[in-house]
C-alpha cells in the first residue's frame, strides 16, 4: 500500500487548525485539526452525525467556521466564500442541474469562469473521456443511470482543475459491483492526474481501498489519522479498533502491572498484555480475528494467551472463515482463518480455545468504549 | 365503470390509465356549468337581435374607440397586476421555502387567509386606507414627502396594488411548489463551480423555477383580465374594464349581441395566455425530461 509519510507543518496542502462549529448546544465540530498533502487520497471516516459533510462543506466554504482557520494551497481561505475557493465537491446525490444537458453540466464551472460554448469545447469532451461518457454528451441528466451520473459528477468537479477535489460519499448510491468498479476507476484517475482529494465514507472498506490515509471521526474530533495499515494495527483509542475492521474484544480488569506486562482478569480467564495502567483498571481488550488461531498457538506458554469458551458459530465467508465461541455481555469472541476451514472443526456447543500472542494484545480504558 | 373495462386499449394502441376516470366528475360539472353556457354565449355573439347569424358585433367592436380603449386598458391593468404580483410574490415564495417551522407558517396563513376574506370586505378596507385622509396620504404627508394629499381611490394604480394584493397567493404558491422541489446542494453545487450570487441567479435559480413563474402568472393574469368586483370598487365607473362594459350590457343595455362579443373576446384572451404558459410549461418540462 503506497502510504506517504506526514511532512513537516509547511508542507501541509490543505491545514484546518482548531476549527469549531455549533448548532444551537450542539457541538458539530470541536476543536478539529486536519491536514491533507498535496497529491494525497484522504478519506473521512466515521458513523452517522458525527460531523463529516459539516466539515467537507466548511473546507469547500458552505458552511461558515465558529472559530479556527483553513488554508489551502498557501493561502487563508477561511472566509473566502465557496465561489472563490476553487474547490469542487462531488455531491452524494451529486446535485447534478436538471435543465442542463451532461455537455452543460460539465461545461457550467467553465462558463462560470466566462469561458465561452466554443472555448469550453476541447476541455468539456476532454472531461467526458476521462470518464468515458462522450456518447452520452447531448443527454438529459434525466436519462442516465446513478453510475453515470457520478461520472458526469466527477467530470464536471475536474474540468475547472481544482486545487482539491472533496466527495461526499460519492459511491453511496450505487450497487456493491459498480461501487467497487468506481473506487478502482476514480482512485487510478485521480491519481494519474495528480489531484488532492477528500473522500467522505462511513464505510470502512471504502476509506481503505480508496485512500493513502484515513482519519478517523467520531463526535466532532479526528480519534486517528493514519495509514490504512497503522489503523487497522495499531488503532489508538478502543472507538477505532471497532469502527475499522473486526476485532475480539473482552471487557477486563488489570490485576497486577509488572513492567510493561499486565495480568488482566476477564470473564474466560486471565490473559497477560502489554500496556500502561495501574492495577484495578477497568480496561478493554482486543484482538484482530487473523490473529487468533482456534486451539493451541505456537509459542512457548508464557508469551501466548488463550481463552476457552463454547463454540457457538462457524462462518464460511469464502475467503475465510469465522469461528465465534459464546460471550457475555459486549464481549465478542471471534478469530478468523483464511479459506473455507470448515474441516475438523469440532461443532457447535463443544468447547473452543482461542489463542494469540501477548504482544498482539490491545489494550484500552473501558470508559472509551462508547 | 368497472376496472377492467377502463382498461380497453385506446386506437393508439396504448392502454389507458383507468385513473384518469377520477377526473370524470368534476369534468361534467364544468362541462355543465362552464362549457356549456359559454358556448351558447359565443353562439349569441354570432347573431343578431331578430337570432340571424351575422358579425355585426365583432365589427362594431372593434370598430369602436371607446371598446379598444377598454380592451387596452384591460390588458395593460391585468400585466401590471401580473407584473407586480410577480415581483412580490417571486421573492416571499423564496422566504417561504426557506423559511422553518413557526415562520413559515405564519408566512404560509398571511397567503391563505386573506383568500377567505370576501373581495368586497377588502375592498372597502382598502377605501379606507387610500382615502385622501387614509393612511398612505397622512403618512406621507406626515413624513413630509408629500404637500398635499395624493389622489389614490379611483385611480388605475390603486386598481393594481389592490388587484395584485389579491392575487398575489396565486402567484407565490405556484412558485413555493416548484422552489420545493429544486434539489437544495444545487446552489452550493454552482458555487463550488466558481458561480457568484448573479450567475447562480441566472442559471440555476431563475430557470429552476420558471415553471412556477409561468404558471403563477397564467392564473393572475386570467384572473385580473376578467376581474369585476374589484375594479367596480376600487375605480368604479371612473375607467371601464371589459367585465364591467360586458355586465353592462347585459343587465342595462340589453345588448346580448354586444354583451356575448365582449365575452368571447375576453375568453380568447384568457384562453390564449392559459395555452401558451402550457406550451411553455411544457417546453421546460421537455428540457428536464
Ligand atoms: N444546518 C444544521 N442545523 C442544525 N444541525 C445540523 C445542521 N447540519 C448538520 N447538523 C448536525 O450536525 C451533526 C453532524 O452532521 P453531518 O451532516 O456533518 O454528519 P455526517 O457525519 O455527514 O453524517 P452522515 O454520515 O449521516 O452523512 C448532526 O448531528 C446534524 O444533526
Ligand atoms: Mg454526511
Amino acid at each position: 500500500m503506497n502510504t506517504r509519510p506526514p511532512q513537516g507543518e509547511c508542507g501541509m496542502y490543505l491545514d484546518v487548525k482548531g476549527i469549531t462549529k455549533s448548532y444551537r448546544d450542539n457541538t458539530v465540530l470541536d476543536k478539529l485539526d486536519f491536514s491533507v498533502l498535496k497529491g494525497e487520497l484522504v478519506s473521512l471516516l466515521g458513523p452517522s452525525g458525527c460531523g463529516k459533510t459539516t466539515l467537507l462543506r466548511m473546507v469547500a466554504g458552505l458552511v461558515s467556521a465558529d472559530s479556527g482557520t483553513i488554508r489551502l494551497a498557501e493561502r487563508e481561505v477561511t472566509t473566502l466564500p465557496a465561489h472563490r475557493r476553487n474547490v469542487s465537491v462531488v455531491f452524494q446525490n451529486y446535485a447534478l442541474f436538471p435543465h442542463l444537458n451532461v455537455r452543460e453540466n460539465v461545461g457550467f464551472g467553465l462558463s462560470a469562469r466566462g469561458m465561452t460554448k466554443a472555448q469550453q469545447k476541447v476541455p468539456v469532451e476532454e472531461a467526458l473521456a476521462l470518464v468515458r461518457m462522450e456518447q452520452y454528451a447531448d443527454r438529459p441528466i434525466s436519462a442516465l443511470s446513478g453510475g453515470q451520473q457520478q461520472r458526469v459528477a466527477v467530470a464536471r468537479a475536474l474540468v475547472v482543475a481544482p486545487d482539491l477535489l472533496l466527495l461526499d460519499e460519492p459511491f453511496s448510491a450505487l450497487d456493491r459491483k459498480l461501487r467497487e468498479t468506481m473506487q478502482v476507476e476514480l482512485k487510478a484517475l485521480l491519481r494519474s492526474r495528480g489531484i488532492t482529494a477528500v473522500f467522505v465514507t462511513h464505510d470502512q472498506e471504502e476509506a481503505l481501498a480508496v485512500s493513502d490515509r484515513i482519519a478517523v471521526m467520531n463526535a466532532g474530533r479526528i480519534e486517528q489519522y493514519g495509514g490504512p495499515m497503522d489503523l487497522y494495527s495499531k488503532p489508538a483509542t478502543s472507538f477505532v479498533l471497532d469502527f475499522v475492521g473486526m476485532s475480539m474484544r473482552l471487557a477486563g480488569t488489570v490485576k497486577s502491572a509488572e513492567g510493561r506486562l499486565l495480568r488482566i482478569s476477564t470473564a474466560y480467564g486471565d490473559i497477560t498484555a502489554p500496556g500502561n495502567f495501574i492495577a484495578g483498571a477497568r480496561v478493554l481488550v482486543g484482538v484482530r480475528p487473523e490473529l487468533i488461531s482456534p486451539g493451541l498457538p505456537q509459542g512457548s506458554p508464557e508469551a501466548t494467551n488463550r481463552v476457552t469458551a463454547t463454540l457457538s458459530d462457524v462462518m464460511c465467508l469464502g475467503a475465510k472463515t469465522l469461528i465465534y465461541g459464546a460471550a457475555s455481555g459486549d464481549d465478542c469472541l471471534v478469530c478468523e482463518e483464511s479459506g473455507a476451514y470448515a474441516i475438523g472443526l469440532p461443532s457447535a456447543g463443544s468447547p473452543v480455545t482461542f489463542g494469540w500472542r501477548v504482544e498482539d494484545t490491545l489494550v484500552y480504558p473501558a470508559e472509551h468504549r462508547q | 365503470m368497472s376496472h377492467a373495462a377502463a382498461k380497453t386499449a385506446s386506437p393508439a394502441g396504448r392502454t389507458r390509465d383507468p385513473f384518469l376516470l377520477l377526473a370524470v366528475p368534476s369534468l361534467l360539472l364544468l362541462g355543465m356549468l362552464f362549457a356549456l353556457p359559454i358556448a351558447f354565449l359565443l353562439l349569441k355573439s354570432f347573431r343578431d337581435a331578430d337570432g340571424a347569424l351575422s358579425v355585426a358585433g365583432y365589427i362594431a367592436f372593434f370598430s369602436d374607440p371607446y371598446m379598444l380603449t377598454a380592451l387596452r386598458r384591460t390588458i395593460v391593468i391585468a400585466f401590471e397586476t401580473t407584473l407586480l404580483t410577480l415581483v412580490l410574490g417571486y421573492p416571499t415564495a423564496f422566504a417561504l421555502a426557506r423559511a422553518r417551522g413557526f415562520v413559515q407558517t405564519c408566512i404560509l396563513i398571511a397567503m391563505i387567509l386573506p383568500l377567505s376574506v370576501g373581495v368586497i370586505v377588502k375592498a372597502f378596507a382598502w377605501s379606507i386606507v387610500f382615502r385622501s385622509d387614509g393612511v398612505i396620504n397622512k403618512t406621507l404627508l406626515g413624513l413630509g414627502i408629500i404637500d398635499e394629499p395624493l389622489r389614490l381611490l379611483f385611480t388605475e394604480t390603486a386598481l393594481v396594488i389592490g388587484a395584485a394584493n389579491i392575487f398575489l397567493p396565486f402567484m407565490v404558491l405556484p412558485i413555493y411548489a416548484v422552489i420545493r422541489q429544486i434539489n437544495p446542494n444545487l446552489g452550493p453545487a454552482a458555487a463550488t463551480l466558481g458561480a457568484g450570487p448573479f450567475f447562480r441567479f441566472f442559471r440555476v435559480t431563475l430557470p429552476l423555477t420558471l415553471p412556477g413563474v409561468v404558471a403563477g402568472a397564467a392564473f393572475v393574469f386570467s384572473m385580473a383580465v376578467s376581474m369585476y368586483v374589484i375594479p367596480n370598487l376600487i375605480v368604479g365607473e371612473r375607467s371601464q374594464m371589459l367585465s364591467m362594459l360586458i355586465a353592462r350590457s347585459f343587465l342595462y343595455l340589453r345588448d346580448e349581441q354586444m354583451g356575448s362579443t365582449m365575452s368571447a373576446v375576453l375568453l380568447v384572451i384568457a384562453a390564449m395566455i392559459v395555452i401558451a404558459s402550457s406550451i411553455i410549461l411544457k417546453r421546460l418540462s421537455g428540457r428536464q425530461a
